[in-house]
């Protein structure tokens, strides 16, 4: 048996799946660690411009459901506060991307291109505090995986 | 106690037990008494309960995983919100995933998968209002035959053989009973689209099934009419409707006087979209019924607005009702009665008390006789607060229990912002000073760009409890529950333009506020604008109605944890927010998964599932999932082990099914 450091057995047994399986059905491979200093969602990655563009495509099509206070409701979960940074803070915004993409809006997915995506995403960053800057949050998802969601600046 | 390992044996027995009984009191004759797990909570009584007692304390936190199902392909996407709680009996475990709500049969010992079951809807499924795999299953048996009984998404009844997965020939149309026709009204506009539909497990009871109604979030209707949310009870043999519970009375009917203007003509929803609860013994159903149109503006419905908000006690053969209590007067604040009624049999001052709890989004136990319908302690009629929207009705009262009292945060004020520096609260009261403050039944408010903004609230959508509900241990007659204290939800009301709705005021903030627009705009450095605890665990003693202990659930969310302003404090475990904890009582223990995800230094994200000593709330154990879980767990035994078993999705995991048991060698 693995040593009694809590729960460490359970923990290994769900490692390799958990950085594996997820990832790999959504595109992404599992990453080492990066000594470097990593891109984060403090790092000024969207313009104001951006935001309000995605800020009036979520009054439109997002708040129905998420509201427009971003709180959520009884069954669409909150885009902003605890849960929702609980649920994305330490990955790549790849993945925040890939998620909207592929199952919002939850009634009629897959109606919205990346850069809509990717500006909803904008408007879903400044609600959440992180700052804006000169240059536009890319669609590229390839690009958007060196930008880390972080609740904390690092 | 050991295990209860030969549960064939046991079942042979309970079945010639039963077989002795009359008919019509035969109980179900699978139980968690029996290791088993052959109701959505357990029982049909709401408990979550098992005797089982292999995992305890001393063994919890070396739990592994036995086997895990991944629900992707059950349906043509990933799901990212699996919500399912498994049955389980003789040895095979039937739970619900996929998109499209199938229905799936594994080996309760290894996973491994014996048949699924799935309905092609089209674009009836396509509209549903419920979408998504809903929350599982009934299981129903004579001895023989086994059926297993879901609600599809498009809001169609299926009974299953539960040997085959195959629709059961006898049972409605070829195995399916459509639930938006035999309504008792017409499902507008059409039964493709008609709002109307279920994602709760339908509870079964003396072979009476009883089905829930839902519908869209109903923050903005488009409109002040909708379709209305009976609830029925069908044979469970043949699918036969049995009776229709009209929530909102037609005319003639008691109850219908509550609503001013003719306004039960054209108001809707009024549904219970949450679980419903059977006393087999005393052979009644208790319905915890939702709000009526529109969630924050109730105008056009002026009155109290029966039987919204209220809990009502059918008998189950008739449908007849035997008494209601309303919890809320006039819906206005999205107080759904959320959760599955939870029946006690508890001793007050001596006396033995058959009694009906209450778990509620405002944090408050609402406890009656469940044969009576009178409140176990009083519940006083207090004077609320009148608000000021143009237009709106307003009880002059609120029932509020006496005993037990709150066990969450239900009301907001200055002294309940965040405090850990004078700068942060500093900066919380600014933010602050823009809404209404208030105790809870502090009515919502026009929105204004000058202020305020909104009703600054915690209770209602996401505060206290939703429809993971409670757990109660029959044992120690105590109530286990978790309770969300720091979700923040605004209630502004804004005009609607004529094209998106005929109401007068829908939810929804001047758009000159501004900075009050979005989250960020209440959360303090990205904090939660609340003090700490933001989410608890409450265990609440029903023969003295009082709260024994309440333990801060959840880790400290890492945006606490690494806080630059936090930096060398310390600061207790905070809990977390979020209302999806569902709790499971054991022999000993109290298990409740963490709502959301951390990162620690010594170990990686995910989300612990955690073990509480039932006596004193002490933490006795813990073990990390890759996501939260986002159903209630459930235990069994097979073949002299036992299992846990929860549903863990969100963020980008999609939903999966994880068996924990103890090493091999070490049970
Ligand atoms: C019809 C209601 C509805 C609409 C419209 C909608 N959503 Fe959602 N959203 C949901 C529900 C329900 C969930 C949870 C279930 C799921 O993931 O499918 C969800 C989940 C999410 C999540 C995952 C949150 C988390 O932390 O797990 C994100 C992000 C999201 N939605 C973004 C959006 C955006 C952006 C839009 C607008 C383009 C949008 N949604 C429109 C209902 C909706």
């Amino acid at each position: 048996m693995m040593p009694r450091v809590f729960a460490a057995s359970l923990i290994v047994a769900l490692i390799p799946v958990v950085s594996v399986v997820p990832l790999l059905a959504w595109g992404a491979e599992p990453r080492a660690l990066d000594v470097r200093a990593e891109r984060t969602v403090w790092d000024s990655v969207y313009t104001a411009a951006q935001a309000s563009r995605g800020e009036t495509l979520y009054v439109k099509s997002c708040a129905r459901c998420h509201q427009v206070s971003l709180a959520g409701a009884d069954e669409s979960p909150p885009l902003t506060g605890g849960a929702f940074m609980g649920n994305w803070s330490g990955l790549p915004l790849a993945d925040l991307q890939n998620r909207i993409r592929t199952t919002m809006p939850s009634d009629s997915v897959g109606i919205y291109n990346r850069q809509l995506v990717t500006d909803v995403m904008a408007y879903l960053l400044k609600a959440n505090g992180f700052p804006a800057g000169a240059t536009e949050l890319p669609t590229d998802t390839e690009a958007l995986r060196g930008i880390m969601m972080r609740a904390s600046r690092p | 106690m050991p295990p209860r390992a030969p549960n064939i044996a046991a079942c042979t027995i309970a079945l010639t037990l039963s077989t002795a009984l009359p008919a019509q009191r035969a109980p179900n004759p699978f139980t968690t008494n029996a290791g088993e797990w052959p109701s959505y909570t357990g029982d049909t009584r709401g408990s979550r309960y098992s005797p089982l007692a292999q995992i305890n304390a001393s063994n919890f936190s070396t739990l592994e995983v036995a086997w895990r199902y991944k629900t992707d392909s059950l349906g043509p996407r990933p799901e990212f919100k699996l919500e399912g709680t498994p049955l389980m009996v003789r040895g095979v475990l039937y739970a619900t995933g996929g998109t499209s709500r199938a229905v799936v049969a594994l080996d309760a010992a290894t996973g491994a998968q014996r048949w699924v079951h799935r309905e092609e809807e089209g674009e009836r499924g396509a509209a549903a209002v419920r979408p998504l795999s809903g929350r599982g299953l009934a299981y129903w048996s004579n001895g023989t035959d086994e059926r297993i009984l879901y609600v599809t998404p498009g809001y169609r009844l299926i009974a299953l053989d539960a040997k085959t997965g195959n629709r059961i020939p006898g049972f409605g149309t070829d195995g399916m009973v459509d639930l938006k026709t035999d309504i008792d009204q017409e499902i507008l506009p059409d039964l493709v689209t008609g709002e109307i539909g279920f994602q709760g497990a339908p509870v079964v009871g003396r072979d009476v099934i009883v089905i829930g109604a839902a519908f869209k979030e109903g923050t903005a209707p488009k409109s002040m009419r909708n379709n209305k949310g009976y609830v029925r009870g069908f044979d469970v043999r043949t699918g036969k409707r049995l009776w229709t519970f009209h929530t909102i009375p037609k005319k003639g009917e008691p109850g219908y006087e509550s609503w001013l203007n003719g306004s039960a003509e054209y108001t809707g929803n009024t549904g219970v979209w949450t679980q419903l609860t059977i006393d087999e013994e005393l052979g009644l159903v208790y319905l915890p019924v939702e709000s009526p149109t529109g969630d924050y503006y109730g105008g056009h419905r002026p009155g109290n607005d029966l039987y919204g908000e209220s809990v009502v006690c059918l008998d189950l053969k008739t449908g007849l009702k035997k008494w209601h209590y309303q919890i809320v007067h006039h819906p206005i604040w999205d107080f759904d009665l959320s959760a599955a009624p939870i029946l006690a049999d508890v001793t007050v001052a001596g006396k033995a008390v058959k009694a009906v709890a209450l778990p509620t989004k405002q944090g408050i136990l609402y406890v009656f006789d469940r044969v009576t319908g009178k409140p176990v302690w009083p519940i006083e009629e207090k004077a609320v607060e009148q608000g000021t929207v143009p237009g709106e009705w307003y009880s002059p009262t609120q029932p509020i229990p006496t005993k037990p009292a709150a066990y969450a945060k239900n009301g907001t004020s200055l002294d309940d912002l965040i405090d850990f520096t004078p700068e942060l609260h500093a900066q919380a009261v600014a933010i602050a000073s823009r809404y209404k403050l208030g105790p809870i039944f502090t009515p919502p408010v026009v929105s204004k760009a000058e202020g305020p903004i909104a009703t600054l609230t915690r209770g209602p959508t996401n505060g206290g409890t939703n429809w993971p509900g409670g757990a109660y241990d029959p044992e120690s007659h105590t109530v286990y529950v978790a309770a969300s204290n720091a979700a923040p939800a605004v209630i502004g009301l804004v005009q609607p333009t004529k094209d998106r709705s005929d109401m007068d005021w829908v939810t929804g903030i001047a758009p000159a506020a501004g900075g009050g627009r979005g989250g960020g705009g209440l959360s303090v450095q990205g904090l939660s604008i609340f003090k700490p605890p933001y989410g608890t665990l409450s265990a609440i003693d029903l023969d003295k109605g009082e709260i024994a202990w309440q333990v801060a659930h959840g880790e400290t969310p890492d945006a606490v944890r690494d806080h630059e302003a936090l930096k060398g404090m310390t600061i207790p475990r905070t809990g977390q927010p979020g209302f999806i904890v569902g709790t499971l009582v054991t022999k000993s223990l109290v298990i409740a998964g963490d709502p959301q995800v951390t990162t620690l230094p010594n170990r990686p994200r995910g989300a612990m599932l955690r073990a509480y000593d039932k006596r004193s709330g002490a933490q006795v154990g813990e073990v990390l999932l890759p996501a939260p879980t986002s159903g209630s767990p459930m235990t069994y035994s097979v073949n002299g082990r036992q299992y846990i078993v929860v549903a863990v999705s969100g963020g980008p995991y999609s939903g999966e099914y994880i068996a924990l048991r103890l090493p091999a060698g070490t049970h």
